[in-house]
């Protein structure tokens, strides 16, 4: 079934034993957050603003043939030890080392799944892969489509034995539940990098998207803990409390038997110090409808904090009750030690899609600023249980849009805003947690939602300056999702609703990657002729351009994407710019010719920060074609200070994974993983010209 | 020999720079479109939703932000990206007139002019006629 792929050169060992001299803690980025706390910070300054738009391409990394198609969702942030880049990669999402000064491939591990890896809910190459190491043996684990944790050894990328069985843990079996309806095709998988702390992997769980889910049941995502060394279980903690366990009674009618998903399917993070572990969980099976599952359903969309001993929790906090906007916890933790009117308080702050910073003492899990529970708007879908409140951070204020009020449309012209309104009056619009309603022709159709499904930040997740005491996030400021529900037909769902529009069929709603990886059935070259589609005779769908939007602008006024600098020790918003050029759309719109338009950012849920000790790094999510530069997309860098640009440099294609940085001989370099639209999967290494990284101070 | 590559080469970037003809000039029919949109619903809509605005995490394919990811390229750097990889899960399986006709149908909802000839089904007829997000 399985079929594994080293391929590894004599000059392999010797370019690891060469680098091994000027390691430098500060240069490498040995996890996926660059540390464990979250922070996506290196204190670097060789690039910096004087030279920044003179970065030049050091080597790229074509990810095509690993697997047996190219792909197009390139999301891995590499991690970079002792002068080698490891990383995910294709179709296949095998492990790959590199050179990293010279993008030379060292050895690259693919695992053949068969049917298990058709069948996965995450395919494709993944977010990327953990090291570790003892100081004498180097390790890499990741996990593959099929949910199997493999271990390699870092040198060679051949398993290691003495890991699970022959370096492999299936993560389908141990898990205190059998995945149904059995092991090649039940529904569980995970995407994101591993996570290893004090010889303890930390592994979640993902499943398939969940508007429409097949069925009120599904499988469970609990978290659990390895041993680094032998593969073994160490700890379990139920992300679904089990009948005896605190919580259980948050699920009423029994429904905690049967409800499935509420994984942690983005990044971990770790305090080793205080030995404790940071779970940003997911929302519970039917991202919109909850009627299957009355009440508060802990520990869905909560922060929760274990053991990294022993997976006992320690504290949790739920930031949505009873969770309807998909408001999944979907990026990693950060931890952050501040300074709150004279008190050193020990935090951990969680960006998330609703652009509320939630910030709590990491030991006792109270919150640093109040969180208020606040009343919120009772819907009446049939059946659903709603939550009578919901809690609100008083500090800081919301860095990105969470509601659809009027004032958020589109103003470029009275016109403009006039067809705005028109469209919106078929909609239910509200602040923050207005609940979705059922879809009906005469309307509302749906609730418009902002900074929920892929609104705020989303996986990338933000960054923080430890010296600073500042969170760098980027958010998705117009990021629209109508919530409309519809009741299914039978053969889609056993479900009293999912997520569809009145007058439109009821669709099961797919996420990017499925039966798209390496292991689904090949491509077959299509039929010579013939059509074999149902025809239509009106071409144009309601209103063109998708309906929401107004002459092909969005119906959401700039700015469309934003970074917010956040201060944690006053709680406060230092500066917010867009980030992201003028899309052509509307740079180009002759209704909008001559007028002085600021630049107004971009749509999209994919773009991570990097912090350094000057500069925010951030690539962007969308193409733009300007006077300036071809087809493509810049890497901006920004003054950290002030948020003011400095410098960008072109690449050619969107990033679809966030920026990594490292030092090498006294080099410095900047990765990102970039593909989308007709551009496959490419890693790129960008450095400065010879000339002028002489003279730079290197840190 | 050599003189030949080099002719061909020539002719080849003559071509491109001939590409004066853009999606604003009626390169597709309203019939195509029609035959488009179902096979769209059937095979694509899952995914991109049937206003085309796409879901959580597929991109739109109308509007602003599908106009900008693919202006000043070609349609038929567009239509090689559908043809190779879409529908995801069964990519391939369309074949060349069905995903001509599904490419109509997007121009058709980003509200690109018709005209009385069908879009071509080969991949470098199609690399003739450019993406342009606004008409110049």
């Amino acid at each position: 079934m399985f079929r594994m792929t080293p391929v590894i050169t004599g000059t392999v060992l010797m370019a690891l034993c060469a680098s091994a001299q000027t390691r430098s803690k500060d240069g490498e980025w040995p996890s996926y957050a660059a540390d464990l706390a979250g922070t996506r910070y290196r204190p670097l300054d060789q690039i910096n603003a004087s030279n920044f738009s003179k970065l030049e391409v050091a080597w790229r990394f074509k990810t095509d043939s690993i697997g047996n198609r190219p792909e197009y969702k390139l999301e891995g942030t590499p991690l970079m030890v002792n002068g080698v880049v490891y990383t995910t990669a294709g179709s296949r999402r095998a492990a790959i080392a590199l050179d990293a000064v010279t993008g030379e491939l060292l050895w690259v591990h693919g695992e053949h799944e068969g049917e298990r890896g058709a069948a996965a809910p995450r395919q494709l190459s993944g977010r990327g892969l953990a090291y570790w190491t003892d100081g004498k043996q180097e390790r890499i684990l990741y996990v593959t489509p099929g949910y199997r944790l493999i271990c390699l050894d870092a040198k060679t990328g051949q398993p290691v034995p003495s890991f699970g069985k022959n370096g492999v843990v299936d993560l389908k079996l141990d898990d205190d539940q059998t995945i149904l309806p059995d092991l090649t095709t039940g529904e569980i998988g995970l995407q994101s990098a591993p996570v290893v702390a004090k010889d303890t992997i930390i592994i979640g769980a993902a499943f398939r998207e969940g508007m429409t889910p097949k069925s009120m049941r599904n499988n469970k995502g609990y978290v659990r803990g390895f041993d680094v060394k032998t593969g073994k279980r160490l700890w379990i903690f139920h992300t679904i409390p089990m009948k005896n366990e605190p919580g259980y009674n948050t699920w009423l009618n029994g429904s905690a038997e049967y409800t499935g998903n509420t994984g942690v399917w983005t990044q971990i993070t770790v305090d080793e110090q205080l030995g404790l572990v940071y779970l940003p969980v997911e929302s519970p099976t039917g991202d919109y409808y909850g009627g299957h599952r009355p009440g508060n359903n802990l520990y869905g969309e909560s922060l929760v904090c274990v053991d990294l001993k022993t997976g006992q929790m320690k504290w949790y906090y739920q930031l949505v009750h009873h969770p309807l906007w998909d408001m999944d916890i979907s990026s990693a933790p950060i931890l952050a030690d501040i300074n709150v009117n004279g008190r050193a308080i020990k935090a951990v702050a969680q960006p998330s899609k609703q652009g509320f910073l939630y910030v709590f003492d990491r030991v006792s899990g109270k919150p640093v600023w109040p969180i208020e529970e606040r009343a919120v708007e009772q819907g009446s879908v049939p059946g659903e249980w709603y939550s009578p409140t919901q809690p609100f951070p008083t500090k800081p204020p919301a860095y990105s849009r969470n509601g659809v009020l009027t004032d958020d449309l589109i103003d470029f012209t009275p016109a403009m805003r006039d067809a705005a309104l028109t469209i919106v009056a078929k909609y239910h619009i509200g602040p923050v947690f207005t609940p979705p309603v059922e879809s009906k022709i005469d309307g509302p159709l749906a609730t418009l939602t902002l900074g929920t499904a892929s609104g705020g930040t989303n996986w990338p997740g933000a960054s923080y300056d430890p010296e600073r005491h500042i969170v760098y996030a980027y958010a998705c400021n117009a990021c629209l999702t109508p919530i409309g529900l519809a009741r299914p037909p039978k053969a889609l769902s056993d479900m009293d609703f999912v997520a569809g529009t009145a007058g439109q069929e009821v669709r099961n709603r797919t996420g990017p990657g499925e039966g798209a990886g390496a292991d689904s059935p090949m491509p077959s070259r299509a039929p010579a002729a013939g059509r074999g589609g149902r025809g239509g005779a009106a071409p144009a769908a309601a209103g063109g351009f998708g309906g929401l939007s107004v002459q092909g602008l969005p119906l959401i006024k700039p700015p469309y994407g934003t970074i917010s600098a956040i201060n944690l020790d006053k709680g406060e918003i230092v500066w917010q710019i867009a980030h992201g050029d003028t899309p052509d759309a509307i740079r180009n719109n002759p209704a909008l010719k001559g007028r002085d338009i600021p630049r107004t950012g971009q749509t999209g849920y994919n773009v991570g920060t990097l912090i350094t000790k000057s500069l925010v790094i951030a690539g962007e999510g969308q193409r733009t074609t300007t006077p300036e530069h071809p087809p493509g997309a810049l890497l901006r860098a920004y003054d950290k200070a002030t948020g003011k640009d400095a410098g960008a440099v072109f690449m050619p294609a969107p990033v679809s994974g966030s920026p990594m940085t490292y030092m090498v001989n006294g080099k410095q370099y900047i990765i990102v993983a970039v593909s989308g639209g007709n551009y496959s999967g490419e890693y790129i290494a960008f450095t400065l010209p010879a000339a002028e990284e002489h003279g730079q101070s290197s840190q | 020999m050599r003189t030949g590559i080099a002719a061909a080469l020539l002719i080849g970037l003559l071509g491109a720079q001939d590409a004066t003809r853009s999606v604003w000039d009626g390169v597709y029919s309203e019939e195509q479109a029609g035959r488009g949109r179902g096979l769209y619903n059937q095979h694509c809509a899952s995914c991109h939703a049937d206003t085309l605005t796409g879901g959580e995490m597929s991109p739109p394919l109308a509007g602003g932000e599908f106009l900008s990811n693919w202006n000043g390229l070609t349609l038929g750097e567009l239509f090689e990206r559908i043809r190779t990889t879409m529908p995801q899960n069964k990519a391939g399986k369309l074949s060349r007139e069905a995903n001509a006709d599904i490419t109509a149908y997007i121009l058709s909802v980003n509200k690109f002019p018709a005209g009385k000839t069908e879009l071509p089904h080969s991949a470098e007829f199609l690399k003739e006629i450019r993406i342009e997000s606004e008409k110049k």
